[in-house]
């Protein structure tokens, strides 16, 4: 007993003690309900950290960048643990994660704002979080508001001629609100829903409710997360033929959908997600990186935790010094205009900018990433469909 | 949809639900036989199921590597089963055994403890992603359907769906036969009646035990299989999410009572798929958000009016 | 000197948490150690007390029903009282059951609750849940508390803020967690007192001997119901102080039971079920070997990562199920080295004065 006391405490002194690196906490739901939706946005990190400390790490020493992983399971009470470890015991300057709205408010909540610390969110949507603070400005995402792209959706919809749909959606903090925004403003614009039901998500069989929603109509809105049900849903739908034609969000946007459902029958299937315009330079320079180091450019979500990552640190980078107190108003430097454009990998010319005291304007992978008065970002959106095997995205203009 | 010419109540709730129902009376068969033998509700049961699936996948995986050769998975599953029966007796005599004598929470809480350790250490080996177990849509097997359709009626019954409901009666059928004509079979319906009247006439109750888990573990692993050859997919928390409702089952059925078991898991199957048909209007009868409460309700509501459950069971 | 600020800030959150658990296996004690009741929904119950105390306490909001502003201590009371009041009608339903079948039955009602609180948008906000819950003593600096009485009459707001603005940011952190600790402090003393009444004795002879007691004449399932009740009533407060802690509550996650049920009632094996103290010192025991199990996990993979080339992002996807693991086996070791836990009941003996 006293020896494992012993340990923990030397445990303690050598995750603190490595003072000469700049440590950026990096909550994310590495276990929980989406793990294998989380796997693919880690390794993001990672890849934006190795591009880091690759190009000449932080500061003119050199120091390393280093991501301290932690896992806040999709959940407040394990967030709050793991932000409050991250900020009190490992000393990191800001916060990159977590993935689910839940835990980001209750961590920032509970936490990080109190402490002074930045939160930026890779994957955070819920509309609640744009007006969270008062009298602060500490959190910030990378990821559009549900208020922006349930619109989008909604529009889309409309656009390619469905005039009526059923709408069904997992009934999780991100599908669920998803769902909300689109319905309102898809109704409100003409299109009718014939039947607008929430479903449980990690279910063997929806083919009840798939029966139901599909009595009279071809198209259905699907909010869910592929690996918790989405592709069961969708194979139900499919297996009776419920169902001709899908429409859905980031949740869907998988290559296992493809993989699992199989591309022939995925025909009349179109997911959005947030994204660059193809024709800036942004989308293509991450489609690269993110093609030689094995990720899918467009999987949910992946972009926006290399562009949280990168952004952090270039944020202080800019302020010169891990000072919690400067990487707000240095974030908003870096992200928004005016500057010299930074696209995603290009670490080194930023340093370069930076350190002859110039400006920079970061553009990345899943959008120009530039924050409002509320710390959102707003940008594009995507409509993906299958060509060739693979999810092929066109910018929703 | 498939045109079902009136059909529809059949075959898009009325047979999913025959379907979710088998898998649950499978995995219930187990749990009722550890609840009336062992004395204990076994929380670590769906963990089996789903290991059993992922080994199932794994031999099929390896054979297909080695040898080229396709095996079918109930085909695969067989040395499955052998290998989580082995790790049932490995369990229980390390995990489960201490507490034979001890009350009932000791060995209830070991069995939630044994729940996250297979659980974890099979996200450990296999990692937390889905894989994939069957690729594509099944469609609704020809042969049947052009039956059925000369014959003025339209079963639209997919291959898989056909093998889990005829594999689940060939299951239930050489359970009968085991539990009524084999003398183990009857030495676990007497353990299971009334223990102390078995150790009396000299049943020895360790072999019992065993048998129960060989027996359990069985139709576990077929449970595992099936639900997976049905979503057609492995994932590491499908054994904990059906757990829940086939408790309701066995409670429903009754404890102890294997052919109550079946029955249990038919029902709620059913009532589960069957909640979400429009009875009235066009809308399901109850949201489909609610689909998971449907089992739970209905297994209270057995435990208040009827605690021995349909087949009048052990009621502790 | 930051650094040991962050290591006693961490220690005032460990100390809150552990709190926030030890009250909970208070009130299951009171259920399983003094009546015998296997209560495997408690996360329902701390939910009902965190969803009222949190529709009460918060400000007024689109997004969800009440949001009444009240005082928190009015949250407080009432949800206990809610907890209470639900708990009854179970009780008075379940209470005849037998352990593994209340075991299931209570899992089951816990699950229906976590629904109802899911599928009811209007009222609870559903899956998004409810933010911006006042905490006890940081709520003080919150704009809404010193412009309003009894703020107001002590100061004006420029005062407070002025005071507010002197002191250190976290000043609050370690007076959240000391009011937990006198929480956990009183709870303990008024259960300790009340295992040493006639009623609590009465409560050991119904559960070590119900036909006897039963025979004496008692209202066996009276007392059990009031046994239920109460300790319910103490995991609602376990529940308002969470809903504090984290500020935001929703009901998917937040009362996951196989992390809030199973972790108590681990918390309660192995420290002693039946000993007020042992169901504390588990808790805090469980809670920091759980939180301060990824710091070394996260040490141990970064050690492993430079020793060997096995890349840490696997490493570390893996560890949180390595995590869950050791606690699983942790759970296996103490139930069958410790059978009565670290602290075994303790009885009062046939001296001490009635």
């Amino acid at each position: 007993m006293r020896k494992s006391i012993y340990s923990c405490i030397a445990a303690l002194a050598v995750v603190s003690g490595a003072n000469a690196d700049v440590k950026v906490g990096n909550p994310m739901a590495m276990t929980g309900p989406i793990p294998d939706l989380v796997a693919p946005m880690a390794l993001a990190v990672d890849l934006a950290e190795k591009h880091i400390n690759e190009q000449g790490g932080m500061f003119a020493s050199g120091e390393e960048y280093v991501i301290v992983r932690a896992d806040s399971m999709c959940d407040p009470v394990a967030s709050v643990d793991a932000v409050t470890k991250l900020i009190n015991v490992s000393g990191v300057v800001g916060i990159v994660g977590p993935v689910c709205s839940g835990a980001t408010i209750a961590q920032a909540e509970s936490v990080a704002i109190p402490a002074g610390v930045v939160t930026l969110s890779v994957s955070a949507s819920a509309p609640a979080i744009s007006n969270m603070e008062t009298g602060t400005d500490l959190m910030f995402r990378t990821a559009a508001s549900d208020a922006y792209q349930g619109v989008a959706l909604a529009e889309l919809a409309l656009a390619n001629g469905l005039t009526d749909l059923s709408v069904s959606y997992a009934n999780d903090d991100y599908n669920a609100g998803l769902a909300e925004v689109f319905a309102e403003h898809y109704a409100a614009n003409g299109g009718k829903i014939h039947l607008n039901e929430a479903h449980e998500p990690n279910k063997a069989s929806y083919r009840s409710e798939v029966a139901t929603l599909g009595a009279n109509t071809e198209n259905l809105a699907l909010f869910a997360y592929y690996g918790s049900g989405g592709i069961t849903l969708m194979r139900n739908a499919m297996e009776t033929a419920a169902f001709s034609t899908f429409l859905g969000a980031d949740g869907m946007l998988a290559q296992e959908v493809i993989d699992q459902l199989g591309a022939e029958n995925l025909g009349q299937a179109t997911f959005t997600t947030s994204t660059s315009d193809e024709s800036t330079h942004g989308y293509a320079m991450w489609k690269a990186l993110a093609t030689v180091a094995g990720l899918n450019p467009l999987g949910p979500f992946v972009p926006n935790s290399y562009d949280a990552t990168f952004m952090m640190a270039l944020a202080v980078e800019h302020a010169g010094s891990a000072d919690r107190d400067l990487i707000a108003t240095s974030l908003r430097a870096i992200a928004n205009a005016p500057g010299e454009i930074i696209l995603p990998g290009e670490w080194a010319k930023a340093k370069k900018i930076l350190a002859a005291g110039g400006d920079i304007h970061y553009n990345g992978g899943s959008g120009p990433q530039d924050f409002d008065a509320n710390g959102d970002v707003a940008g594009d959106f995507s409509a993906s469909v299958v060509q060739d095997g693979a999810w092929v995205g066109k910018i929703i203009k | 949809m498939w045109e079902s010419f009136g059909f529809e109540f059949v075959n898009f709730y009325f047979i999913p639900g025959l379907v979710l129902g088998c898998i649950y009376a499978l995995g219930a068969i187990g749990i009722t036989l550890t609840f009336g033998i062992l004395r204990f509700a076994n929380f670590a049961h769906g963990e089996v199921m789903m290991t059993g699936a992922y080994v199932t996948w794994t031999i099929m995986a390896i054979t297909g590597a080695l040898f080229g050769w396709a095996l079918h998975p109930l085909i695969a599953a067989i040395p499955s089963i052998f290998l989580m029966i082995l790790v049932f007796f490995v369990v229980d005599r390390f995990f489960y055994k201490p507490f034979r004598k001890a009350p009932t929470i000791k060995v209830v809480m070991a069995s939630f403890g044994m729940m996250l350790v297979i659980r974890s250490l099979v996200q450990i080996l296999w990692g937390p992603n889905q894989i994939t177990f069957v690729r594509g849509i099944a469609k609704p097997n020809g042969f049947i359907r052009e039956l059925t359709g000369s014959l003025d009626m339209m079963i639209l019954v997919p291959n898989k769906h056909f093998l889990i409901m005829a594999g689940t009666v060939v299951i239930v059928i050489l359970l009968g036969y085991l539990l009524t004509s084999t003398r183990i079979g009857k030495a676990m319906r007497a353990v299971s009646d009334s223990p102390d009247l078995a150790l009396v006439t000299g049943i020895d109750v360790e072999v019992v035990i065993r048998a129960t888990w060989i027996v359990g573990g069985a139709c576990a692993v077929a449970a595992g299989v099936f639900l997976a050859m049905d979503i057609q997919m492995l994932e590491t928390t499908m054994g904990f999410r059906m757990l829940l409702p086939m408790f309701a089952a066995a409670i429903l059925g009754g404890i102890g009572k294997p052919y109550g078991a079946v029955l249990g898991g038919l029902v709620i199957g059913l009532a589960e798929e069957l909640s979400s048909y429009p009875w009235i209007g066009d809308s399901p009868l109850l949201s489909p958000g609610y689909k998971s409460g449907v089992a739970f309700s209905i297994m209270i509501v057995m435990l208040i009016v009827r605690p021995s459950g349909l087949f009048k069971g052990r009621t502790f | 000197m930051d650094q040991l600020i962050g290591y006693f800030l961490y220690f005032c959150s460990l100390l809150a948490v552990g709190g926030i658990y030890s009250l909970i296996a208070l009130g299951l004690n009171v259920q399983w150690g003094f009546a015998g009741l296997f209560n495997v929904g408690i996360a329902g119950f701390v939910s009902i007390g965190a969803y009222t105390y949190a529709l009460l306490t918060t400000d007024t909001s689109p997004l969800h029903y009440g949001g009444l502003g009240l005082p928190l201590a009015v949250g407080i009371v009432a949800a206990m009282i809610a907890s209470g009041l639900i708990s009854a009608i179970i009780g008075v339903i379940c209470i005849r059951l037998r352990s593994d079948y209340l075991a299931i039955a209570t899992i089951g009602i816990a699950e229906i609750i976590k629904l109802v609180l899911k599928n009811n948008s209007e009222i609870t906000n559903g899956p998004r849940g409810i933010n911006k819950i006042p905490r006890l003593w940081e709520n003080f600096t919150e704009e809404r508390f010193y412009n309003d009485w009894p703020m107001s009459w002590f100061a004006s707001a420029e005062t407070w803020q002025s005071i507010f603005s002197s002191l250190p940011r976290w000043w609050w952190q370690p007076c959240f967690a000391l009011s937990i600790i006198i929480a956990v402090y009183v709870v303990y003393k008024l259960l300790e007192k009340l295992r040493l009444s006639p009623w609590g004795r009465m409560m050991t002879a119904i559960r070590e001997n119900e036909p006897a007691a039963h025979a004496a004449g008692k209202n066996v399932t009276g007392r059990r119901i009031e046994a239920f009740i109460l300790g319910s009533m103490i995991m609602g407060l376990a529940g308002a102080v969470l809903a504090m802690h984290l500020r935001l509550i929703e009901p998917t996650n937040t009362f996951d039971p196989s992390k809030l049920t199973f972790l108590v009632w681990v918390m309660l094996i192995a420290g002693g079920s039946g000993n007020n103290r042992g169901a504390i010192l588990g808790s805090f025991l469980i809670w920091v070997i759980w939180s301060a199990s990824e710091i070394v996990i996260n040490v141990g993979i970064d050690v492993i990562g430079d020793f060997t080339n096995i890349h840490v992002g696997i490493l570390s996807t893996r560890a949180g199920y390595l995590r869950m693991l050791l606690i699983g086996l942790l759970l296996q070791y103490i139930l069958q080295k410790y059978p009565l836990g670290i602290l075994p009941e303790s009885r009062p003996t046939a001296s001490s004065k009635t």
